[in-house]
């Protein structure tokens, strides 16, 4: 494990994301906050700084494509992971246009979103040098 | 994604979505029926057909294979994904009915019906509208409650089914009066609206706790209990002399929420009282203390729902509790018996008791007993309830428990929080004459400051050297430890040790007896969709299939930690990762999403229908997704079965007729590329199959000593002769096209069926290089000889067949076996046997005289025709 531990925050409506989720990625050695509430997740990267965000699309409220936007002004080394039940060309298109990471169609394994949270964090401890 | 608000509309939306999609379906169909009759549809169209159909089966099998390992927790998935496979199934269905319709002349109508019947419940269940429906019982038995359906029995009582299905512990028997009774007494007495309004002005702040509390219990005690609830109770306690413990089980009871202690349980009630200690149960979820604690959680808008359990009262010499873990030393992996004598009030009031420490690693060595002095104990009243009473003086600081009843506590003790994933609270009583029973078992409540926040998990795990990473495909997820047990056949079954970890090469379905003892299976081959990954769902076992090398790293003996949510498997116990998993994260099984997925398969993935010569293999018997296609596939391979007619209505097709030493006329219809393509005129060899399934079939059927024999009596030897000839020539059939031995075939499918004189074998496979399409179905029933010979032979087939890690089903002289997902090469070698085998048995049913003639059979063809695996699965 290196040194510095990188956050992750997780966003999705449906609990059962964010309770599977979080001793997963915990376990690969990373600090986890999530949540269910696109809101409160907008004020909570107000607060603090997240290197990698993982956010569904479709929630009430603040959709995820709003709020990917408005954390990668926050914060342009941010990361964005978008894991997705409505999986369509044109919202991978547009999440990747937004300088989304990687784009993740639900149901997924554990296993595939470990794999793609591993490799986001090799990009962000290699550009830190 | 959001289903809550906007999502149940898009839910219910997404049905009438369905209604409208399935008109120009219907219409489509109406129009066919009335345009052409089946005679007429032309034998290009029938033949796509019968493509197509092979198809969208394949792609419904594949379908619930899926759904099967999504239960198994490594994959995150929704309400949605629900709701779209159950549509897409839906499709396929509709499809494969309009597929078999076309081909069979639209003799099997009645599927249309059956797929309203299978798949109306299925849409309601996903809406969730089904919960507490009228056709809900009052009353179940403990022994038979609906598992999946802890809002019909609550949460208490659903744990205790549990362990009554699956762990098979002891536990008194009895039966619980339901919520939906709960409903009918609300109902009955017009309570519902006015527990409502007083709730409501409660939360408004104009009513306080005690005085809402006062109102509505009052009203509840003074209802009375519907008369359809007392008929169901008096059903239940027809047995005289029996007293009654009687206690709550309200929903979400013993789930993530816990209201332990907050309701009523009433102890030794005799018969006549239980509606009375009934109602004072229900009245219970409205005590102050309830009320403030639903408030606290938030629960208040929810719909309260009391289920209530009725036990036979133990009448016990002694009594107690177990923790899982150790409060006073959460570190230290030990568990803690406390005990008392007469009844385990007083250990659960905190009084006196004995207090056992024992350590949870095997061999399980005693590491502390305190004896208390136990002054008083509580025994049953006479005429109902308890009464507390002097221990005898001698028996005050003798020790409560013998050694081998703590063995058996910490057994159970183990394998409840191994199948619970989460520290237990367990209630025991020991009975005059010795014997255990178990009361209850719940999660334990963990004060947060009792257990130090855990050093960061990565790193406490990063110290244990991995054995295994990244290898397999998970078929349950979760972690287990304990010694590596390698099973290689039934001999070694009774020696596996509890809470070892099953390491094999296969998973065959003969390993299933051992499933609940294990923490932990690792295959190096099998399936995740396969019968023993669904074994391993059941009883809640980490388990990976697909690692290999796994048996000869991991040998007999080796600690090892799996942790199947990560794929790795580490050297030794670690302590961390067992104590963060029982701790930190939540048992994926309890969530609603994982429940609502179980419910869902139960109307999908079980087989029903095995022998298509029972009178219940109908559209009408059809009782599941998996039956109904299971069905239309028998039922249109039938169509093209019956050859003579066939070729009546479709003059000119190719037909190909094997020519072979084997003298079996065999017919072959080619859908593309099961023929080489240089083959001329209507006859090939051998060779000239490319057929992946029918190439490595005949292997098996023509390898030497296979169809020739032994020399056998000769007053056998005439029938024998008659034996190798097709039905066409046996007496009583004079049809000359009668019974043709015909395959179906593609470059990787295969659909044979082959008629040896009075046996009829079926085959159907595919070898596809990918493993998870692929298949091996075999049939084989009748025979010439009395039914016990038969069956004497089917047992011998389904050894030899369970060998080879077939999933067998025998009825009678009917033998079914089932093997999935292998790779092509596994799939070949296992269809060779299945040649040698139909070989065989042409000669069996005479060489069988008795039993005892089985085992030496057995050795007589393992020794001529080598196991797929010789090293380790025999």
């Amino acid at each position: 494990m290196s040194s510095e531990k990188l956050k992750i925050l997780v966003l999705d409506d449906e609990p059962i994301v964010c309770k599977r989720l979080a001793p997963a990625l915990e376990k690969l050695g990373f600090e986890v906050d999530t949540f269910t509430q696109s809101l409160e997740a907008l004020h909570q990267i107000q607060e603090a700084n997240y290197d990698i965000i993982i956010t569904d699309l479709k929630m009430k409220g603040i959709d995820g494509m709003r709020f990917l936007q408005e954390a990668k002004s926050k914060n342009p080394a941010t990361e964005v992971i978008v894991i997705t039940g409505f999986a369509t060309l044109e919202t991978a298109k547009e999440s990747f246009q937004k300088g989304v990471f990687d784009f993740i169609a639900k149901p997924f394994k554990l296993s595939e979103i470990q794999e793609v949270v591993t490799k986001v964090a090799a990009k962000i401890r290699a550009a830190r040098g | 994604m959001a289903l809550s608000d906007t999502g149940q509309a898009g839910v219910s939306g997404r049905a009438d979505y369905m209604a409208n999609w399935l008109k120009p379906f219907k219409k489509l169909w109406e129009g066919i029926r009335g345009s052409r009759t089946a005679e007429a549809t032309p034998f290009p169209e029938i033949f796509e057909q019968f493509q197509t159909l092979l198809q969208d089966h394949q792609r419904v099998m594949e379908l619930i294979a899926d759904l099967g390992e999504k239960s198994g927790g490594e994959y995150i998935f929704d309400r949605k994904y629900l709701v779209d496979i159950t549509n897409d199934l839906h499709t396929l269905l509709l499809h494969l009915v309009n597929s078999l319709n076309l081909i069979a002349g639209k003799r099997y109508m009645d599927l249309y019906a059956t797929l309203d019947r299978v798949f109306l419940p299925l849409e309601a269940e996903l809406r969730g509208r089904l919960s507490l429906s009228e056709e809900m019982p009052l009353a179940v038995p403990l022994s038979a409650l609906p598992l999946d359906h802890p809002e019909l029995t609550g949460g208490k009582a659903n744990a205790l089914g549990r362990v009554i299905q699956s762990l098979k512990l002891p536990v008194p028997p009895g039966f619980v009066i339901t919520t939906r009774a709960n409903r009918k007494f609300l109902e009955v007495n017009h309570l519902e609206e006015r527990i409502h309004s007083w709730l409501e002005s409660w939360a408004a702040g104009e009513a306080d706790e005690a005085q809402t509390a006062r109102q509505i219990q009052y009203s509840i005690l003074a209802g009375l209990v519907p008369r359809e609830v007392l008929n169901e109770i008096k059903h239940y306690t027809a047995r005289e002399g029996v007293f009654w413990a009687v206690r709550s089980s309200a929903y979400g009871e013993d789930g993530e929420l816990t209201f332990a202690g907050l309701h009523e349980t009433r102890l030794n009630v005799p018969t006549p009282k239980i509606p009375s200690a009934y109602k004072e149960v229900l009245a219970s979820l409205y005590s102050p203390a309830a009320l403030s604690y639903r408030a606290k959680m938030g629960l208040v808008g929810e719909e309260a729902a009391m289920a209530v359990l009725c036990q036979e009262t133990i009448p016990s010499r002694a009594a107690g509790v177990i923790h899982t873990l150790d409060l006073s030393d959460p570190g230290a992996n030990c568990l803690v018996i406390y005990a008392c004598f007469g009844w385990g009030r007083t250990v659960v009031g905190g009084e006196a008791a004995d207090r056992y420490v024992v350590e949870k690693d095997p061999p399980h060595r005693i590491k502390s007993i305190d004896v208390a002095a136990k002054e008083t104990m509580a025994v049953p009243a006479p005429g109902g309830g308890e009464e507390e009473k002097p221990v005898p003086p001698d028996l005050q600081k003798q020790p409560t428990l013998e050694f081998e009843a703590i063995d058996t506590l910490v057994k159970w003790a183990l394998s409840l929080e191994r199948y619970f994933k989460r520290p237990q609270e367990i209630e025991w009583a020991q009975a005059e004459d010795g014997s255990l029973w178990l009361l209850q078992s719940r999660y334990m409540i963990i004060p947060r400051i009792e257990i130090p926040r855990q050093e960061d998990i990565s790193r406490a795990t990063s110290r244990y050297p991995i054995l295994i990473q990244g290898r397999g495909t998970v078929a349950h997820a979760g972690v287990g430890a304990g010694p590596v047990f390698q099973v290689y056949s039934d001999v070694s079954l009774n020696r596996f040790p509890e809470g070892a970890v099953l390491v094999i090469r296969y998973t065959a379905p003969w390993l299933t007896p051992i499933v609940p003892k294990a923490a932990a299976i690792i295959a190096e081959r099998g399936s995740a969709a396969g019968h023993l990954a669904t074994i391993a769902r059941e009883f809640r076992v980490p388990t990976l299939v697909g690692v290999e090398g796994a048996c000869d790293l991991l040998r007999d003996g080796r600690k090892v930690t799996v942790d199947t949510k990560q794929r790795i498997i580490y050297e030794g116990r670690v302590k961390e990762l067992l104590q963060y998993e029982l701790v930190q994260t939540p048992a994926f099984e309890e969530a609603p999403e994982f429940r609502q997925l179980r419910r869902v398969l139960k109307r999908i993935a079980p087989l029903n229908l095995i022998d298509p010569h029972a009178p219940d293999f109908t559209p009408q018997g059809c009782q599941s997704v998996h039956d109904i296609i299971r069905f239309i596939h028998e039922k249109a391979v039938e169509e093209l079965m019956d050859l003579p007619k066939f070729m009546k209505r479709f003059k000119g097709i190719k037909v190909w007729n094997l020519t072979s030493e084997v003298p079996i006329g065999l017919k072959i219809l080619d859908l593309g590329g099961g023929i080489d393509a240089s083959a001329q005129g209507n006859k090939v060899v051998a060779e000239q199959i490319t057929s992946l399934p029918l190439k490595a079939l005949w292997e098996g059927v023509s390898a030497p000593g296979v169809w020739s024999t032994e020399p056998i009596p000769v007053d056998f030897k005439g029938m024998m002769s008659s034996l190798t000839k097709t039905w066409a020539d046996t007496p009583g059939s004079s049809t000359q096209y009668a019974g043709f031995n015909l395959a179906v075939i593609s470059d990787i499918y295969m659909n044979l069926h082959l008629r040896l004189g009075y046996h009829l074998n079926l085959i159907d496979a595919r070898m596809h290089p990918e493993p998870q399409h692929n298949h091996i179905y075999f049939r084989f029933v009748g025979g010439v000889t009395d039914m016990t010979r038969r069956s004497r032979r089917a047992h011998l087939l389904a050894q030899i067949l369970s060998k080879y890690q077939f999933k067998v089903d025998v009825k009678g002289d009917l033998v079914v076996a089932r093997i999935l997902h292998l790779p092509r090469e596994e799939m070949r070698e296992r269809l060779e046997v299945l040649g040698e085998l139909i070989g065989f048995t042409r000669q069996l049913d005479i060489q069988l005289k008795t039993d005892d003639d089985i085992p030496a059979f057995l050795e007589t063809f393992f020794e001529q025709h080598s196991p797929a695996d010789k090293s380790t699965s025999l």
